[in-house]
């Protein structure tokens, strides 16, 4: 059947609908953009020796972490976490404890994260992620010098 | 922008005015959340996660430093800002860190280095911070995985 040529209005005017689905897509996007939007984080440290030697200081509590070439992480000198392990859960529940210790006892804990020369970042970061979470402020970080 | 609609008797209708009204409001929200949190980051850095970390604040001043990680050499590469660092200059590092700090003593050393970057090339850089004076180290990581 031929169809007859359709004649297009002289103003077709504003059309509201179309817009409010545009609108719509681009809000969807926006939303789902805000959800999976990474942010940069950041842990705290100093850098160790930093203390005034004219006051007379306290001598805190201090726990030195180590970070070994492989991934193994030590609580003085113990092993608390393997390589494959991500999420240090042991890690976090010694730390944990030893910092509601050192609030009852109202001392400072003070930690030393000591990587190995050539432990990677994504470790320290594993460990300091951990020291983080279990609320713990006072740390500081070194590199181990070779023997 | 749209108008209220007029009052009547009968059954309210539907109005399209008010409707659009709060669908750019919400639009307006959500475009400016996501674009506030856009990661400007160097490529060549993979961040590891750091979901416990702060998050970063942009209005403090820092000094930032992307080290890079070359998996062919094994070497990792310093930038301060976006420009590359001589490692052997560490004096001139030093100073400029140095004149950046001033006499800030909240402004801190931003160390924003590839996951598979070694230690000892953080510990050059902090080398650099504490020669500059400077003993606020901050880590940086991302706050999920890629």
């Amino acid at each position: 059947m031929k169809q007859a040529p359709q004649e297009m209005p002289a103003d077709a005017g504003f059309q509201i609908a179309p817009m409010i689905d545009v609108v719509f897509v681009i809000m969807l996007f926006f939303m789902v953009m805000a959800g999976a939007v990474k942010v940069e984080h950041e842990l705290k440290t100093t850098l160790p020796g930093n203390a005034e030697t004219a006051k007379e200081t306290e001598m805190p509590d201090e726990i030195t972490i180590g970070v070994s070439e492989n991934g193994t992480i030590t609580i003085n000198e113990d092993p608390v976490g393997q390589p494959n392990d991500k999420t240090l859960e042991n890690l976090y529940n010694e730390m944990s404890k030893m910092a509601t210790a050192a609030k009852q006892s109202k001392t400072k804990l003070l930690i030393t994260v000591q990587a190995e020369e050539a432990a990677k970042y994504e470790r320290v970061i594993n460990v300091l992620d951990v020291l983080a979470r279990a609320d713990i402020t006072n740390v500081t970080f070194a590199v181990a010098e070779p023997e | 922008m749209a108008g209220g609609g007029g009052g009547g008797d009968g059954e309210p209708e539907f109005q399209v005015a008010p409707m659009i009204d709060v669908l750019l409001v919400l639009l307006i929200f959500f475009m400016s959340i996501t674009s506030a949190q856009v990661l400007k980051v160097d490529k060549n850095i993979a961040l590891p996660v750091a979901s416990h970390g702060v998050k970063r604040d942009d209005k403090a001043a820092a000094g930032l430093i992307n080290i890079s990680w070359d998996k062919n050499t094994g070497q990792a590469k310093y930038k301060l800002d976006d420009r590359e660092l001589d490692i052997n200059d560490k004096d001139g590092i030093a100073k400029e860190l140095a004149a950046r700090k001033g006499t800030n003593e909240k402004f801190r050393l931003l160390i924003r280095a590839d996951r598979q970057c070694h230690a000892k090339y953080i510990s050059k850089a902090l080398e650099w911070g504490a020669e500059a004076g400077i003993d606020n180290i901050a880590f940086s990581g991302l706050n999920r995985e890629e």
